[in-house]
């Protein structure tokens, strides 16, 4: 796939703004989730979780819960041969087998007749632990001596990392000489220490990030029935049913054949759904019971167990000319992912490195083992953590040496062509697209206004932010098929599970391959026994990847079409066109055959039309790298800190827009998410490990009167390889609040923040410190 | 436990449901009445994804027990059309495009249509207050306000 499609048809596809097809029902609560499927004998499912972080299991005893009426099947590690010691994943240890490694680890499940039973059957359970030591603290937990996470023997996992970004992960490697030291690596370009000798100025900064949830309203959920077949039907709220499938069937040692997963709607996964959680003890419990069983985590159970973000810790030592030109970047990023590996490091560090281009650098990573839940990805994995990292630092050279933020930012970011730091070239790219088209926004035009109005007639201080964070979305291989239906509408049947409104951009584009207006397409996610083959929602590649496939297959329907109606009007090919609902001679009027007329003859007894099927698989090997820039207009209360938001706007080179009204929702999400990670989220733990904001009263998430109205400007700076050259717009969203916000704080107060959630506290106690030093009171 | 009769009118229709002494409202609307467009989302009455109205007003139905909807009107998302009419504020949702994932709509629909049954006019802040108990992940509110905004509207004339 090298070649740009540019059809431009006249048809209602390509580029049209167009609420989704599933809107509908959505708000009239038709939709159907996991939890609202109804099946005769459906029992209901509770796992009891270790309240410790780290224990050993000396006994379970679950005599009493079996005892209890209503209860139908107690598992523990002991009633499971398909669990192994040293597990790789999560999955793999869906049940604590002699050791928890963290708070909230699943140790029994509880199979009953309703929730309040299987509820009841818990407390029945004993289990007696012995407290171990803990390891909490990410770069305590680097030590030697450490307390140890995983079982010996266990290997470093980076097949999630791999899910999302295209990045080859280089240079990666597993170490024994710190025991909870999973992966580590290096990327490096030049003389670093003679290139900082030769620096005029030289910062350094330690940038933090805890562990965020992603969030997604709906928990975890699945449902599972195990027939007396041996077959296994899987209801799952998944960001993939063939990931599922394939992580279930290996889990369990059962052959995938036997799965058939059938995806539900998904209600919001950022990356928290790519791994099965709840499904393989589904499977478990459907077999003991010859019922099918429900799973549905609580959201406690989410934010106590869940699969969050990875807490970060990144320093930065940067040389630079008095005139900014940069020389010289250190770096060491220190990954926390909870109990299982799992993190991206590569992609980080080519980010530190080659965002902007600095011609030597020593750019150090690891990732490490604590006991907390373990990760997954989050929207962008690692991204909003890298580039709070990088433009915050960035931006804090400017203003020290007195230049103007975007403009030096400008002077040094990547441009197609460029080497990133695993020595492969940029692909062309829109990133400074988007940053110009900031800097001619009012926000930014009028900042020096408005910070100027700041601490006097009543109001807070002000200040204005900008930063641009980016995301090289993954590839995977991918197949769908187009099919003419008897009334002249076309069927494009994928596997592909729509957690972004891509089934409405597949749609568009098959509209615009065939040639018909999209009210005559009907786009269907296939469970994996009937889809063909289609690759994860995640990595902001769906409608790159899938779109691909789609306007191929159409491409392929319309040509056996076209060929259909040569042959019943005897023409040829090259003389007929398709206009609205009929294939039509070309200066002949008259001579046309409609498309239902095709659909009908082929699936008339004894017609000689085959019926119209347009297939396409495809494999990918070129990546468009997709940024975006925001900028954000702020309010701080000098004596609470308490940020006000007064104006945020997105600019996203999206390549081509292909719904814009979709993108808009996506692009307004993902800057919400990424001022969530801002301004208020994090999973905080004691010292023991223990979460101690496990409620959404606790774990603030932003809501509507948090946030001002989200503007959005697109760029289209064509993907060489994309449909109609469009570019994956999902993930780059999420990135670059938490530097924007950063930057803003700075602009109104002078101080820097470089930890994250900078809440109002941070806020207020920077402006204590800074008043101090300024030797005020 | 023995089960308890609950009377009370469900969307218009007046509705006999057996439910548990313990069960919330939530649970009596999905579980028992099989109204499964109201969603959990936390189960601590903070994301407000279980909003129902009782008696026009939106509740979290999580925090509340079924049989003390006794005698009341409790109105679901599925009760929000009229005689197959979706309520301008659906209606506005979908020309809007506000619908992602979709798990937090119905919350947000009951939030609004109470707002709007309330205040005819709301201003952009009074809609932000309006809805803020309703957590969604997907939209960044901003479409939801515009959608609401734009039904009120439609509403007034």
């Amino acid at each position: 796939m090298t070649t740009v499609m540019k059809t431009t048809r006249d048809v209602r596809g390509v580029g049209l703004s167009i609420p989704r097809f599933d809107a509908p029902e959505k708000v009239t609560g038709r939709t159907q989730y996991v939890g609202d499927v109804q099946l005769a004998g459906l029992l209901q499912a509770r796992l009891l979780r270790s309240p410790h972080a780290h224990a050993r299991l000396l006994r379970i005893d679950a005599t009493r819960a079996r005892a209890l009426p209503g209860v139908r099947a107690v598992l523990t590690a002991a009633d499971i041969p398909e669990l192994k010691p040293m597990a790789r994943t999560r999955a793999h240890a869906m049940l604590a087998i002699d050791r928890v490694v963290f708070g909230g680890q699943p140790v029994a499940a509880v199979a009953a007749d309703d929730l309040a039973i299987a509820d009841e059957a818990l407390d029945l359970i004993d289990v007696e632990y012995e407290l171990l030591p803990v390891a909490v603290d990410p770069q305590k937990s680097m030590l030697p001596d450490a307390p140890r996470v995983a079982d010996r023997g266990t290997e470093a996992d980076t097949s999630e990392a791999q899910a999302h970004s295209g990045i080859a992960a280089t240079g990666t490697q597993t170490t024994t000489q710190a025991p909870n030291i999973a992966q580590q690596g290096r990327l490096t370009r030049g003389d670093v220490a003679a290139a900082m000798a030769q620096a005029d100025l030289i910062v350094e900064n330690t940038f933090r990030v805890p562990m965020v949830h992603q969030g997604y309203i709906e928990p975890h959920a699945a449902i599972a029935d195990f027939d007396p077949n041996g077959r296994i039907t899987i209801w799952s709220s998944t960001q993939g049913s063939f990931a599922c499938r394939a992580e279930v069937a290996e889990v369990l040692g059962i052959p995938e054949a036997r799965i058939k997963v059938i995806p539900m709607e998904c209600g919001g996964g950022f990356g928290g759904k790519i791994r099965a959680l709840v499904e393989p003890l589904a499977v478990l419990l459907s077999k003991a019971t010859g019922r099918p069983v429900s799973l549905i985590m609580t959201r406690r159970e989410e934010l106590l167990a869940g699969m969050p973000a990875p807490g970060v810790i990144i320093r930065l030592k940067t040389g630079v000319k008095q005139d900014g030109t940069p020389l010289a970047l250190e770096a060491e990023t220190i990954v926390e992912a909870g109990a299982y590996s799992g993190a991206l490091l590569t992609m980080s560090a080519v980010f530190l490195s080659s965002v902007y281009l600095w011609p030597a650098f020593d750019v150090r990573g690891f990732e490490v083992l604590t006991h907390k839940p373990s990760i997954a990805a989050y929207r962008a994995p690692m991204a909003p953590q890298t580039h709070f990292a990088i433009d915050s630092q960035m931006d804090h050279i400017a203003r020290k040496l007195g230049l103007d933020p975007a403009e030096y930012k400008l002077r040094f970011l990547q441009q197609g062509g460029d080497l990133m730091a695993n020595d492969q070239p940029w692909a062309v790219n829109g990133a400074r697209e988007c940053m110009q088209a900031l800097t001619a926004h009012p926000f930014w035009r009028d900042r020096e206004a408005w910070r100027a109005s700041g601490g006097r007639d009543g109001h807070g201080l002000r200040g204005t932010g900008l930063a641009i964070g980016g995301w090289v979305p993954n590839i995977q291989p991918t197949s769908a098929t187009v099919r003419l239906d008897s009334d002249g509408t076309l069927a494009v049947l994928t596997g592909s599970v729509d957690i972004a409104g891509t089934n409405m951009g597949l749609a568009l584009i098959a509209a615009e391959a065939y040639g018909v207006d999209i009210e005559n397409v009907r786009i269907i996610t296939g469970d994996t026994d009937t889809a063909p083959l289609t690759g994860l929602s995640a990595g902001s590649k769906t409608t790159y990847t899938v779109g691909a496939a789609v306007a191929e297959a159409g491409e392929d329907a319309r040509q056996q079409t076209l060929k259909i109606a040569a042959r019943e009007l005897e023409v040829s090919v090259e003389d007929l066109d398709l206009r609205g609902d009929s294939v039509v001679v070309r200066g002949v009027p008259d001579r046309s055959i409609k498309l239902s007329v095709i659909g009908k003859r082929s699936n008339t007894f004894g017609s000689k039309v085959p019926p119209v099927l347009g297939s396409s698989s495809l494999a990918f090997d070129v990546q468009a790298p997709a940024f975006a820039a925001q900028l954000a207009r702020l309010e701080i209360d000098p004596d609470t800190g308490e940020v006000t938001l007064h104006g945020f706007v997105v600019a996203q080179d999206v390549g081509k827009a292909i719904n814009p009204l979709g993108i808009e929702g996506q692009m307004q999400g993902g800057a919400v998410q990424s001022l969530g990670f801002a301004l208020s989220e994090g999973l905080l733990y004691d010292e023991q490990g223990r979460l101690t904001n496990p409620s959404l009263l606790d774990y603030r998430k932003l809501t509507a009167a948090d946030l001002p109205d989200i503007e959005t400007i697109m760029i289209e700076v064509p993907a060489p390889a994309g449909p109609f050259g469009a570019r994956g717009v999902g993930e780059p969203p999420i990135v670059a609040a938490p530097a924007a916000i950063a930057n803003a704080i700075e602009d109104a107060t002078g101080v820097r923040l470089v930890e994250l959630p900078l809440t109002p506290e941070k806020i207020a106690l920077g402006l204590v410190a800074r008043d101090r030093a300024n030797g005020h009171a | 436990m023995p089960k308890m009769l609950l009377s009370c009118t469900i969307n218009d229709e007046p509705a006999e449901l057996l439910v548990q002494p313990y069960h919330t409202l939530l649970e009596a609307v999905r579980d028992v009445a099989r109204l499964t467009g109201t969603k959990e989302g936390c189960g601590t009455g903070d994301c407000g994804a279980c909003t129902v109205h009782v008696d026009g007003r939106p509740v979290a139905s999580c925090l509340v027990l079924a049989m003390q909807v006794r005698g009341r009107d409790v109105r679901t998302v599925e009760g929000l059309a009229a005689n197959g009419t979706m309520h301008p504020v659906q209606a506005a949702f979908v020309a809007h495009g506000v619908p992602q994932c979709g798990f937090c709509i119905p919350g947000v629909l009951m939030s609004a249509s109470a707002l709007l049954a309330d205040n005819a006019a709301p201003s952009e802040a009074e809609i932000r207050l309006g809805i803020a108990g309703n957590l969604c992940r997907c939209t960044g509110y901003t479409k939801m306000v515009a959608a609401i905004q734009d039904a009120a509207g439609r509403m007034s004339q």
